[in-house]
């Protein structure tokens, strides 16, 4: 029994042998190209670290930094219940909210501005850039590429300019986001319409519609609803950039944010923190509804 | 009297419409007739200048409309109304709107994209819409309908450009025969009542038959057959549907001289 | 043009005969404004109040506008063609890019690793409790609110001017996203292999090591690939604030004026991001084949 038992073992054994030797040297294989990327991405890493003068050790020495500055954000440091939570004293922590609501208000008209005038543009710019109706070769390539240094220099860069050409204020900042929009819309709205049915288009040119008329009737309404989530998406990645804005003077509530935080006022910075946050999550709550309601509308 | 002279058109190596010359009195219903491929939409398409002529002349009462450019080209694109296989409507849209896109041409630009279409252009869409028996959903979007409401709505739209010449690309081939019928019917109906020449692209023998009073057939871009529909006898279109090539170049044109 | 357009059709004639007949018969084909058109009207009519309300608010004047619009014109021309004034500037602008990756670099790979943690635990197929995911979710999103600037800007007060408040700033800024998108990635993996595990009779933990991670990994990696061209757009601003990388050269160059050294780097900034975006996507392609 016993014997007649190990040889059909032994057997099978000497038929998987060639199986299990491919796996274990595809195991390997596998496990040498992993190994191979693990040490190139620690190698970089070193690199980086080194460039950036990152010193593992300022990570110890300074971790206490981080905690006692968190402390000091959310401790009260004057009022009657100075050294308390700041939450215990809301009218102390939030003394300046007229100040800040206000500022905030003008936040979001600089991104409201900046979206509207950058979509109004980002609409004519991708329909002109687009590759199947654009109207000339050479105004089509000027155009695209027009868009895309609007959209690769970031909108603080343009603000920084901006600030000097047009003096310190909201109008600078306006005009930054308006750009920045303007490339990034004009980039989607391009692929948008390069995506269009030309059945209604060519059913409008062969009316004789002049170029602007076959835009509006044949194209427009295809590419209206994506083109409407892609600027509501903007306006909220908008309203984000624009509490920066202020950073360099370009308006809004980043001006007395960088103020706070320059000079420790640590309360103030975590109210201003608060409400940024706050006025974000609620931003993006309703645009998220709206793009959504506009896809289902879009389907029905 | 519209006339084609030596109308050609070349895709790279490949000829679509080959040295084509046709002349199409006032008020002809003129059917063309083609396998697949042969090149009626390419003619047709030539004739509304979508598609560039390679070679040839197109004349519309002498005047030459071969090399027009911006608002003269947009001018002839509105006297010779195209009318498509797919209808090409703007399906988002309303039918209203959409039969008023053929007055475009008519008007500053701003009017029309601010919507303060004039009144007598809203009439002549609603009367448009009426005789071809849909002015019932006038408010309602193009893309709801049905393959044969649209192909009317399109008709109307062609109707209110106030045309000279009407161009017809298989109005019919993706309809059902009952509203096949319906479309060629108006075409017919619209040749007679306002005298336009409507030239029509069909794959229909027994509609191009009943409807147009002159066929011509097209095989390998080239015209191998000019005649009343009674010439077109079976063995006539089995000899054009079967053209080869090679025998298409060959065959010496058949013309029977239409009573005009 | 066509000859019809000069003496009226029939057609034309018929209809403007009957105008009052079309109208009686069809009211809303001859209302100016549809019950669509209608809504678009005041959603305009909103907008355009909101647009009065902004250019008033921000002070918004022509004038201010024109002017600024010259002085732009101007500086545009001081731009060309682009220069970085001597060779040793130029070699300082070249550290401060290379400077400006490292600190991309080391963000984006600190950010995931901290968010892989936070991810498993916002993810409603593997967190602890829903508690945790309702806590890891808020926290998340509170970090997403927060500019990457802003964080620079708090990280230099914590650890001082420099690149690694730079660093600090792009990982924090990049925590709340990746725990986003890993959470998302770990719900839509593919429940099969999951319960073939668990069938196995394969612990929790072995679940998400053998069932959910082998799916996720590639996509996560992706997601990793992608931030870190993102990243390196925004690491070549967070300088303006004195975390470190070109930001900082650049607003100094600008601050001062010196416009032909402005538009060299803006070039090289270009150049490096178009690179990184080459690089980046062909990667994440390899990636995604396999
Ligand atoms: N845009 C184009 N580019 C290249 N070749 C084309 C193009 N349009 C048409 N052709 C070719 O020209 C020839 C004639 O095409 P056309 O569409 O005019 O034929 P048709 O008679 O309308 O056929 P069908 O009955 O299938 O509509 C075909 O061989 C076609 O492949
Ligand atoms: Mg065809």
């Amino acid at each position: 029994m016993s014997h007649g038992g190990a040889r059909p073992q032994r057997e099978a054994e000497a038929r998987l042998a060639p199986l299990a030797g491919a796996w274990r040297s595809h195991r390997r294989q596998r496990r040498r190209r992993a190994l191979l990327a693990a040490g190139l991405v620690l190698a970089l890493l070193w690199l980086a670290a080194w460039v950036a003068q990152v010193d593992p050790r300022l990570i110890w020495s300074k971790g206490g930094n981080v905690f006692g500055y968190f402390d000091r954000l959310l401790t009260l440091e004057g009022g009657a219940e100075a050294g308390a939570r700041v939450w215990h004293d809301p009218a102390e922590w939030f003394w300046g909210w007229r100040r800040w609501l206000r500022l905030l208000g003008d936040t979001l008209l600089m991104a409201y501005l900046g979206t509207l005038f950058g979509a109004l543009g980002g609409l004519l710019g991708g329909l002109l850039a687009a590759g199947n109706i654009g109207p000339g070769r050479a105004l089509r390539w000027t155009v695209t590429r027009g868009l895309e240094v609007c959209r690769t220099v970031p909108d603080i860069v343009f603000a920084l300019v901006f600030v000097i050409a047009f003096g310190l204020g909201p109008l600078p900042g306006v005009l930054a986001l308006t750009i920045h929009t303007l490339g990034a819309l004009g980039k989607q709205v391009t692929e948008l319409v390069e995506n269009v049915d030309m059945r209604p288009v060519e059913g409008v040119v062969a009316t004789g519609a002049a170029w602007p008329q076959m835009a509006g009737f044949a194209v427009v309404p295809q590419v209206l609803p994506g083109f409407l989530g892609y600027a509501l998406l903007r306006f909220e990645i908008n309203v984000r950039s624009a509490a920066v804005l202020g950073f360099v003077g370009a308006g809004g509530i980043g001006q007395d944010l960088i103020e706070a935080i320059r000079k420790f006022y640590y309360n103030d910075v975590a109210a201003l923190l608060v409400l940024i946050i706050l006025t974000v999550v609620l931003i993006d709550a309703v645009t998220s509804r709206l793009r959504f309601r506009l896809l289902e509308g879009h389907a029905a | 009297m519209l006339e084609l002279q030596g109308l050609t058109r070349r895709f790279g190596a490949a000829t679509a419409v080959d040295a084509v010359d046709l002349r199409v009195p006032e008020g002809q219903m003129l059917g063309i007739i083609g396998r697949s491929g042969a090149g009626k939409s390419t003619l047709l398409r030539m004739i509304n200048r979508l598609t560039e002529p390679s070679a040839g002349r197109i004349l519309h009462h002498g005047r030459d409309v071969t090399a027009l450019r911006g608002a003269a080209l947009r001018g002839w694109r509105t006297g010779c109304a195209m009318i498509f296989q797919q209808f090409n409507l703007v399906p988002r849209l309303d039918v209203l709107t959409n039969v008023l896109l053929g007055r475009l041409n008519h008007l500053p630009a701003w009017r029309s994209l601010s919507g303060a279409w004039p009144e007598a252009d809203r009439a002549m869409a609603l009367s448009a819409l009426e005789q071809l028996d849909i002015a019932g959903l006038a408010g309602q979007r193009a893309g709801s309908l049905s393959g044969g409401q649209q192909q009317r709505v399109a008709i109307a739209r062609a109707l209110v450009q106030e045309p000279a010449i009407i161009l017809a690309d298989e109005p019919v081939a993706s309809l059902d025969p009952r509203n096949a019928m319906l479309v060629m019917d108006a075409l017919a109906d619209i040749n007679r009542r306002y005298g336009i020449p409507v030239l029509v692209n069909i794959h229909s023998l027994d509609l191009a038959r009943s409807h147009c009073e002159r066929l011509v057939g097209l095989a390998a871009g080239r015209l191998v057959f000019d005649g009343p529909p009674e010439a077109l006898t079976e063995e006539a279109a089995r000899r054009l549907y079967g053209l080869e090539a090679a025998e298409a170049a060959a065959a010496p044109p058949q013309r029977v001289p239409v009573a005009a | 043009m066509s000859g019809a357009a000069s003496s009226p059709t029939p057609l034309r004639a018929a209809a403007l005969a009957r105008v009052p007949a079309l109208r009686a018969a069809h009211p809303g084909a001859f209302r100016r404004l549809g019950p669509g058109q209608r809504l678009a009207l005041a959603l305009l009519l909103g907008g355009t109040l909101l647009l009065g309300l902004g250019i008033w608010r921000l002070e918004i004047a022509p004038a201010r506008l024109l002017a600024g619009l010259g002085d732009l014109a101007h500086f545009v021309t001081l731009m060309l063609p682009p220069d970085p004034g001597s060779w040793a500037q130029f070699r300082g602008i070249l550290a401060a890019l290379a400077e400006t990756l490292a600190i991309a670099f080391l963000g984006t790979l600190l950010a995931a690793v901290i968010a892989l943690p936070l991810g498993l635990l916002a993810a409603r197929n593997a967190t602890l409790h829903a508690l945790v995911r309702f806590a890891a979710r808020r926290l998340l999103d509170g970090i997403r609110g927060i500019d990457a600037l802003i964080w620079a800007l708090i990280w230099v007060s914590v650890v001082g001017l420099g690149p690694f408040a730079g660093v600090l700033a792009i990982m924090t800024s990049d925590i709340g996203t990746f725990g986003k998108l890993f959470s998302e990635a770990i719900e839509a993996a593919d429940r099969r292999p999951q319960e073939g595990v668990v069938a196995a009779g394969g612990s929790g933990v072995a679940r998400l090591r053998y069932g959910v991670l082998p799916q996720v990994l590639p996509v996560m990696a992706g997601q990793v690939l992608y931030l870190f061209e993102s990243n390196t757009r925004s690491s070549t601003i967070i300088g303006i604030v004195g975390a470190g990388g070109i930001g900082l050269t650049l607003a100094e160059m600008i601050r001062t004026l010196e416009w032909q050294s402005v538009s060299c780097i803006v070039l090289l900034i270009l150049l490096m991001v178009a690179a990184i975006d080459q690089l980046s996507s062909r990667l994440r392609r390899r990636l995604a084949g396999g």
